[in-house]
């Protein structure tokens, strides 16, 4: 079994008008074993900008924490919050850092830019960028969330409906993958608000 | 002094999508066109289904070589079955027919990844779904080959089919009528084409209904 495939994730970020969805599965598992239902894939770097990390959890913790780390450094000196393309370019550069022993982890980013502008990406392992206009998916389903996301996904939903969209791709891929699944948690972001919600669908 | 490996493989990829859809009175079964060879096209124009019998079609994704000598064993088989009975297979009975030629080479086996579809003998839709070595399963609708992770949960989302969990237990067909599955097929290989390369758009399409069947033709997209 791959290193990428011991936990078990599902990853997802989806572009609407003035808004974005970043979305996750919740199971956490050691290989066949479920450990967790409640593990939480996605974190606020800031009010307008999320991070979520798939792969080897230890991995994501330690990433996750080094981040953010780096963004409070940054925000003393700047005493401004980093701009989600700038942010994108730390954990690219970050993970190269580490290109000969990398941390086993996809991160997917998600915020809202200049002029409240929506921005997604994701990388690989070791760093490299990949922008998307639409969605863009990470993690053991991702197979099933390409494939889900491409037949679903419209431009320009407004956020409830958006929310709607990344919600039911994000179930019926999951339900394809033993290693991820037992609910939802979708983060709605919008320039006035970040709605927070946890989806139920199969538990198993 | 470690052993030493072969480096020539008698199996090869030649990529493909097929999908089969069940409904009460109908089945819809496709496939893609492209057949390919690591990272090149051999071809545009490939038909991965074939009809085995009147009211029985199977689409296969895998190593063609091999899907092509398992068409031939059954079409042969077919045949002898016409000569003693008097009367063509009906699906369940190729279904079963495709299982045991399949596990009969269990250790040299055919790369073939089949989906079986028509209707059964009382006009209903029927689609079986396998894999390389024979073990089936009649299910309401199916995707195999390389598309087959992209396309399955989307199905899953829009076929409405009744759960497996219910009891008493119902058939898995499909509520939706034939222009809606068609409708559904269609938008399937497009997404799937979008994200995979073995994949594309056009397909080879067979519709059977239990009033007026359509003998299988090819319709592009």
């Amino acid at each position: 079994m791959s290193i990428f495939e011991y936990n078990g994730s599902a990853l997802v970020a989806m572009v609407g008008k003035n808004c974005f969805a970043i979305a996750s599965d919740r199971r956490l598992g050691v290989q066949l074993q479920t450990i967790a239902t409640d593990f939480q894939r996605i974190s606020k770097i800031h009010d307008r900008l999320f991070l979520g990390l798939s792969g080897l959890a230890t991995d994501a913790q330690t990433l996750y924490q080094r981040l953010v780390f780096r963004h409070k450094l940054y925000q003393l000196r700047e005493e401004r919050d980093m701009k989600p393309e700038t942010f994108a370019s730390l954990v690219s550069a970050i993970l190269y850092e580490k290109r000969f022993g990398p941390y086993f982890c996809q991160p997917v980013i998600a915020g809202l830019g200049d002029e409240d502008k929506p921005f997604i990406c994701t990388m690989d392992s070791i760093g490299a960028k990949e922008l998307a206009k639409d969605f863009v998916v990470a993690g053991t389903a991702s197979e099933s969330l390409y494939g889900a996301c491409e037949s679903m996904f419209k431009e320009n939903m407004e956020p409830e409906e958006l929310f709607e969209t990344v919600s039911q791709a994000l179930l019926a891929s999951v339900d394809r993958d033993c290693l991820s699944g037992w609910g939802g948690h979708v983060y709605v972001v919008t320039p006035t608000e970040v709605k927070e919600r946890i989806l139920k669908g199969r538990m198993d | 002094m470690t052993k030493q490996q072969a480096n020539w493989s008698p199996y090869d990829n030649n990529g493909g999508s097929c999908v089969a859809i069940a409904g009460a009175d109908y089945c819809v079964i496709a496939a893609d066109t492209r057949m390919s060879t690591g990272y090149n096209i051999l071809t545009r124009d490939y038909s991965k289904i074939c009809k085995l019998a009147d009211k029985c079609v199977m689409a296969s994704s895998g190593f063609q070589a091999d899907v092509r000598a398992l068409q031939k064993q059954l079409a042969a088989r077919h045949l002898i079955y016409q000569h003693q009975h008097n009367k063509q297979m009906s699906c369940p009975a190729m279904a079963q027919l495709l299982s045991n030629t399949l596990y009969y080479k269990r250790f040299f086996p055919y790369y073939s990844f089949n989906v079986l579809g028509g209707l059964d003998n009382e006009g209903k839709g029927c689609v079986f779904t396998y894999d390389a070595v024979g073990s089936y399963e009649k299910v309401g609708y199916s995707s195999q080959g390389s598309g087959s992770t992209l396309i399955m949960p989307f199905l899953d989302n829009q076929l409405k089919s009744p759960s497996p969990l219910l009891l008493p237990a119902q058939d898995a067909v499909t509520p939706l009528v034939e222009a809606e599955a068609i409708d559904l097929v269609k938008t399937v290989f497009a997404s799937a084409s979008e994200r995979d390369i073995y994949t594309v758009r056009r397909q080879t399409r067979t519709c059977y209904h239990k009033c007026s069947w359509y003998p299988p033709g090819i319709h592009g997209t």
